[in-house]
């Protein structure tokens, strides 16, 4: 991908969507990242009374409002996940599988929904535990890797790193049945616990017993930001911001849910254009640099 | 002064004097593709103090065994031949700059 987009938004919800239409209205090219349905927490909600002109609105109602905002603005939604956001000194490059996608300014608005990591998955990643398998399958070539899935769709994956790996054992967080083709791919069912580095390689303690591979790939809706960011300073478990929205790593902003609470839709509208503005401001001081 | 790919036979030369940076990197690793424009950069700036060097992994399995390197990028900072110092996944240019710089 060789065309640079000014402002990168990685999230759906009120957050990224409010940041993607006032960076439209300032003429900038958009990127916007997530799901094409919008959030899933906003779907979700039951009744939201303090949104401002829409009284008594449901999740579901309001979502759909959100995403016409955006066919009348015209801003698409890219459905790709990104598996990280590399800050290069002027501009940003945002990893999608196996492809680099780049923008002068990113904003994170994917919200909280990761989870605690497991006890001795933060020491460990980068040393047995990855978070990507497009990414890390040909260090597998010949070894045995344990997948924990989060969500269907990472069934896609699995059968992927089972192309390359000698033995996958797939590992569903979820209630559907997976489908997976693949010889060598051995459905385990069970709750992670907690993960061990052995001298047989990489344990993952389930409640009821535990397996043993060379690697072990978390595959979660989303990676906690600093795995997200590499160098991103956090507040807490939160991207730590100043008043402009701006992170630690200069063009880098965050909004919403992620920053912070209180967890409100109008709040995360609100501070998604103020991230937006931000970064139209930050857009300008990089051209008067050059 | 740039970064300089070496291979097994130079490796140890190339660490035994001074502050040398050995950026562990494979052709599929993405992150390692990011890491190299900034190792460059920072080759520039930091002339005269550290020497810069990349390896393939791949090509040389027989040293990354030896420093039991399961994922990349892997920079090592050496000092005189010894390691002191690393980092495991990429980071922004100055926070790699400090990791070299506190060894110094």
């Amino acid at each position: 991908m060789s065309e640079r987009y000014d402002i990168a938004i990685i999230g759906t919800g009120p957050a990224g969507i409010s940041a993607a239409i006032t960076a439209k209205v300032r003429n900038k090219k958009v990127l916007l990242i997530g799901s094409a349905s919008v959030s899933d927490k906003v779907a979700k909600a039951h009744m939201i009374q303090n949104y401002p002109g829409l009284p008594e609105i449901s999740g579901a109602e309001l979502a759909e409002k959100l995403l016409e905002h955006l066919r009348v603005m015209e801003i698409p939604i890219t459905d790709r996940k990104v598996n990280a956001v590399y800050a290069m000194g002027d501009f940003f490059s945002l990893q999608i599988d196996q492809e680099f996608w780049e923008a002068s300014a990113v904003i994170l608005a994917g919200g909280v929904s990761f989870g605690k990591p497991f006890p001795g998955e933060d020491e460990n990643l980068g040393r047995g535990v990855s978070y990507c398998a497009t990414c890390d399958a040909a260090l597998y070539r010949g070894r045995s890797a344990v997948v924990v899935g989060y969500a269907p769709k990472e069934e896609d994956d699995a059968s992927f790193l089972a192309e390359i790996a000698e033995k996958v054992y797939y590992l569903p967080v979820y209630k559907e049945e997976p489908h997976l083709s693949g010889d060598n791919i051995e459905i385990v069912h069970g709750a992670p616990v907690s993960i061990e580095k052995t001298e047989n390689g990489m344990k993952l303690n389930m409640k009821e017993g535990s397996i043993t591979a060379d690697g072990i790939f978390l595959l979660r809706e989303s990676v906690a930001p600093d795995k997200l960011v590499p160098g991103l300073a956090l507040d807490g478990n939160h991207v730590k911001v100043d008043r402009r929205m701006a992170a630690n790593l200069p063009g880098l902003f965050a909004a919403g849910d992620i920053t912070g609470t209180p967890y409100q839709y109008i709040k995360a509208a609100g501070e998604g254009n103020v991230a937006a503005l931000s970064a139209v401001s930050y857009l300008d001081s990089l051209r008067k640099q050059a | 002064m740039s970064v300089k790919k070496i291979n097994a036979p130079e490796f140890q030369a190339s660490i035994a004097g001074g502050v040398a940076v050995v950026d562990f990197n494979a052709t599929w690793c993405g992150p390692c593709k990011m890491l190299a424009p900034v190792l460059e950069e920072l080759s520039a700036e930091m002339e005269g103090k550290a020497s810069f060097y990349a390896m393939d992994v791949d090509d040389n399995p027989e040293i990354a065994s030896q420093y039991n390197i399961s994922s990349i990028p892997y920079v090592a900072v050496f000092k005189d031949g010894k390691l002191v110092d690393e980092q495991i996944g990429f980071v922004p240019k100055p926070m790699l700059k400090s990791v070299v710089e506190r060894n110094l």
